[in-house]
């Protein structure tokens, strides 16, 4: 931590007589806005913020070291654990790292349900942030709303893989089940409803002049800020930047369907907001499409060697999660573990520009601004 | 003003639509045929190959074998099974590996105890876990 | 009841006041444990969730045990607050709370000073709760508390300004400050409708001074982790509750007066109906207002809290009054 920060300012007015002096507010690591165990020491002068430095690792469990000591299908469960709102995503990258290394062939059927489950994911996902972030601005209701929706999601997933959150669904080379009975019906059925039922969230909320007056111009950057700041997804396309790795990069079978990638101009939370909302609607779109073409029949593992070893070497891939690009680094040696392990997380990434953004806002904005990020912590440490 | 009238009737409306909650202490919840629960150990079944010891990630699961008591046969029986579920992230990967299906998931997940002592489950109680045994491994 | 105010005093007439105040203190408390009991209730039912059920026969009993808990729990105060203070805070944000309600008519005959300023009394006392906040939020000697508290200090000192505008209209019209000849001036036509404005303003000012949803700042959970009662626990928290519900009582009594019409039915036809079950009709609809606010909005961020209030709804209350004089001379026959 930057020990300037713990000097604080005081000066006493020469018309008053008053004596000012500066406050360091700890905001964490068990603030109810912090979205789990993240520290923030702010530096205020009244309620402005003068100073912001982030302390993280909290929540540090050292996945990639570990990772040096377990064999690839070890390291699955251990994905799910870094961006727990998301893991489908992550199980995906690492798949998708070691994989690629080998020279693996998916089955179609497999390729169709991780693409499903991803993209139910990225709606699970941005639900929980749209949950959060009204509850962090002081609504309590659509939190509940948000969350009703999520676990129907996370009810399919139970169904599928047998876990609500931790899924460990994904295997080196296809998935460890194939979708059980019905289950493409029901995934359909929630479409339909999600679809039915978006537009009453932004009944709720999108119109309300109090939550808009709370996120206009908030947290403002521009595109060159973005770049230099290496950030990505929502982050990103919210100032222009029309990036997106399923579209720009595509990896699984993205490329075989027909979906828009939102951008905005602003790069403020308003921005953010409408985007994440857009994107729920293009996973729609995504996942409708998908289940038209959902393969009846079909293997959903394909030929895996008994032990998995990717020749020596190295490599690098990088997906869209719903917080942004996440990239899976492999160093292998030809063994069965790998000699290095690095995750590139985009809540990490993302959380950078936080002590720019907070320079000279409110406490209140600081919450907004801190939401509109979109952190998981579990992500952020690792 | 518009705004914030059609979030109240939003509300309003939601006053009386069906809840969602469950009401699960009183009515047990049930779970997806694939749910991962506490596992099911069956000491016959087991040929001691040690697979679900290694393939463990967490490393939780300590297993000992002794020779077959029926000299005639050859192999080694399930001596000692003990899994700590202070740490079983309950994964899946034992049951993957399993040859004979002798440790299977059940859909059992209650595993709250006062002591972390209570946690530690061994062979005898793995075995009593014979309940909602998950059909697919 | 005001017939007693006019005696001198005597052993007698003192414990017949004592007597009163324990009545209306333990009927205040019952209105606090279902005010709680429904708020939960309701937003549950609007989250589509069931609100307590677990304690007593639908959860009736959740508010007893709740408060039993904070009573029984230990008195922690942190080292370093102003342990003066400190004590002092909560007493000072109930006691007005509760003052304030000696001169709520409820009905024709339940009322305990007829005061002939009683609008004024109201007023003053209710200003005195926002020391009691600042003082907590100082003494508790914690950062997010004097935060909390200042924020308090700044909001609630800026609402009282458009909240006594607003309703000056109403005095206007009626020609007194005595509450009950305001809802005796209600017999044609409540003041909701001549006093629109005003009645606007003042339920917006209210919700501020309550310090409710959407003006909760000097609490916001989500960012001052609980503001001026952070460090609060046990029964000292349990005082705060008490007086932000007794202060809820109190506003919904004063705007049913008001601007509702007070114990008058709605059309003089229903006139066989008691004035207190119109009373408390009128008294519900607001207070499940402040419920119904809850369960929606999200809160409101201090820079446009405070512009709102001195560029929004100080005007409007100041072009109210200059209406409701023009109106009022007009009928008058001045010009």
């Amino acid at each position: 931590m930057n020990q300037n920060i713990l000097t604080t300012h005081a000066e006493t007015s020469s018309e008053t007589g008053i004596r000012t002096e500066e406050m360091l507010l700890n905001v964490g690591p068990q603030h109810p806005s912090t979205h789990g165990v993240f520290r923030l020491v702010v530096k205020i002068d009244g309620e402005t913020i003068k100073e912001a430095i982030p302390v993280m690792g909290y929540l540090h469990r050292g996945t990639e070291k570990l990772a040096e000591n377990l064999t690839y299908t070890q390291i699955i469960p251990y994905t799910d654990r870094m961006d727990y709102v998301s893991a489908m995503t992550n199980n995906y990258v690492l798949c998708h790292a070691v994989e690629t290394m080998m020279g693996l062939e998916i089955p179609e059927r497999a390729q169709y349900l991780r693409l499903i489950a991803m993209e139910l994911n990225r709606v699970a996902s941005h639900l929980v942030w749209w949950g959060t972030f009204l509850l962090d601005l002081g609504a309590m209701g659509p939190f509940l709303y948000a969350f009703r929706d999520r676990e129907k999601i996370l009810d399919l997933f139970n169904e599928l893989c047998g876990a609500r959150m931790t899924f460990n669904y994904m295997r080196i080379g296809g998935v460890k089940w194939d979708a059980p009975d019905g289950w493409i019906e029901k995934v359909k059925d929630f479409v339909a409803y999600m679809k039915k039922e978006l537009p009453s969230y932004h009944q709720l909320v999108t119109g309300n002049e109090i939550f808009l007056s709370r996120i206009k111009g908030i947290g403002k950057f521009d595109q060159k800020t973005a770049l230099d700041y290496s950030l990505s997804g929502v982050m990103l396309r919210s100032t222009g930047v029309k990036w997106d790795l399923r579209k720009d990069e595509p990896y699984c079978i993205y490329d075989r369907f027909d979906f828009d990638v939102p951008t905005g101009t602003d790069g403020d939370c308003t921005t953010r907001y409408h985007l994440r909302m857009e994107e729920i609607v293009q996973s729609l779109r995504i996942l409708e499409q998908a289940l038209e073409q959902f393969p009846s029949d079909g293997e959903v593992i394909g030929k895996v060697p008994r032990v998995i070893r990717p020749p020596a070497g190295e490599t690098y891939v990088r997906i869209e999660s719903p917080r942004g690009e996440i990239g899976c680094y492999i160093a292998s040696q030809g063994k069965d573990k790998p000699w290095r392990l690095k995750f590139r997380r985009p809540s990490f990434t993302n959380l950078q520009i936080l002590p720019k953004l907070l320079e000279g806002e409110s406490i209140s904005n600081m919450i907004a601004i801190l939401g509109s990020i979109d952190i998981v912590l579990g992500e952020v440490d690792c | 003003m518009l705004g914030l009238a059609k979030g109240l009737g939003y509300t309003f409306k939601k006053l009386t639509e069906k809840k969602v909650t469950h009401f699960y202490p009183d009515v047990p919840f049930p779970m997806p045929p694939r749910f991962r629960g506490i596992q099911h150990f069956s000491p016959e079944k087991c040929i001691v190959c040690n697979q679900c010891a290694r393939v463990c990630p967490t490393e939780c699961i300590q297993l000992t074998g002794k020779p077959h008591p029926d000299p005639e046969k050859k192999g080694k029986i399930i001596d000692t099974y003990d899994i700590n579920f202070e740490i079983c992230i309950l994964c899946d990967l034992c049951t993957e590996v399993c040859p004979t299906e002798a440790i299977v998931m059940t859909n059992n997940f209650e595993l709250a105890a006062y002591s972390r002592d209570e946690l530690y489950k061994d062979l005898k109680w793995l075995d009593d876990n014979n309940t909602n045994v998950r059909e697919e491994n | 009841m005001s017939e007693l105010l006019q005696q001198a005093p005597s052993l007698g007439n003192t414990l017949w006041f004592i007597l009163a105040a324990v009545v209306l203190l333990v009927i205040l408390l019952g209105f606090v444990t279902y005010a709680i009991y429904f708020e939960r209730k309701v937003i549950g039912w609007m989250q589509l969730r069931i609100g307590p059920n677990r304690v007593g026969p639908l959860g009736l009993l959740q508010t007893v045990a709740d408060v039993t808990k904070l009573l029984i729990k230990e008195d922690t105060r942190p080292k370093n607050a102003d342990r003066a203070l400190f004590t002092l805070a909560p007493i000072l944000a109930y006691a007005p709370a509760f003052g304030v309600l000696a001169v709520m008519p409820f009905t024709e005959s339940i009322q305990f000073a007829d005061l002939g300023i009683g609008l004024l009394y109201y007023i003053a006392l209710s200003g005195i709760t926002v020391l009691g906040v600042i003082t907590a939020g100082w003494a508790s000697n914690n950062k997010y508390s004097l935060i909390g508290g200042l924020r308090s200090a700044a909001q609630m000192i800026s609402y009282e300004v458009p909240l006594v505008m607003s309703v000056v209209g109403v005095v206007l019209l009626t020609g007194s400050m005595n509450l009950r000849e305001i809802v005796e001036a209600q017999r044609d036509m409540w003041n909701i409708i001549p006093q629109f404005l005003g009645f606007a303003v003042f339920i917006i000012a209210a919700q501020a001074e309550l310090n409710r949803t959407p003006f909760d700042l000097p609490e916001a959970e989500s960012e001052l982790v609980s503001g001026y009662h952070v460090e609060y626990s046990g029964f000292r928290f349990a005082m705060f509750m008490l007086a932000e519900y007794v202060y809820m009582f109190g506003m919904a009594t004063l705007i049913t007066v008001l601007f509702l019409g007070g114990w008058l039915p709605i059309i003089p036809a229903l006139d066989f109906i008691p004035g207190i079950v119109w009373f408390v009709l009128k008294f519900s609809a607001y207070v499940f207002l402040q419920f119904w606010l809850r369960a929606t909005m999200p809160r409101m961020r201090a820079d446009t809290l405070m512009s709102f209030a001195w560029k929004v709804l100080l005007p409007v209350a100041l072009v109210n009054i200059l209406l409701t004089a023009v109106i009022v001379s007009y009928q008058q026959g001045m010009f």
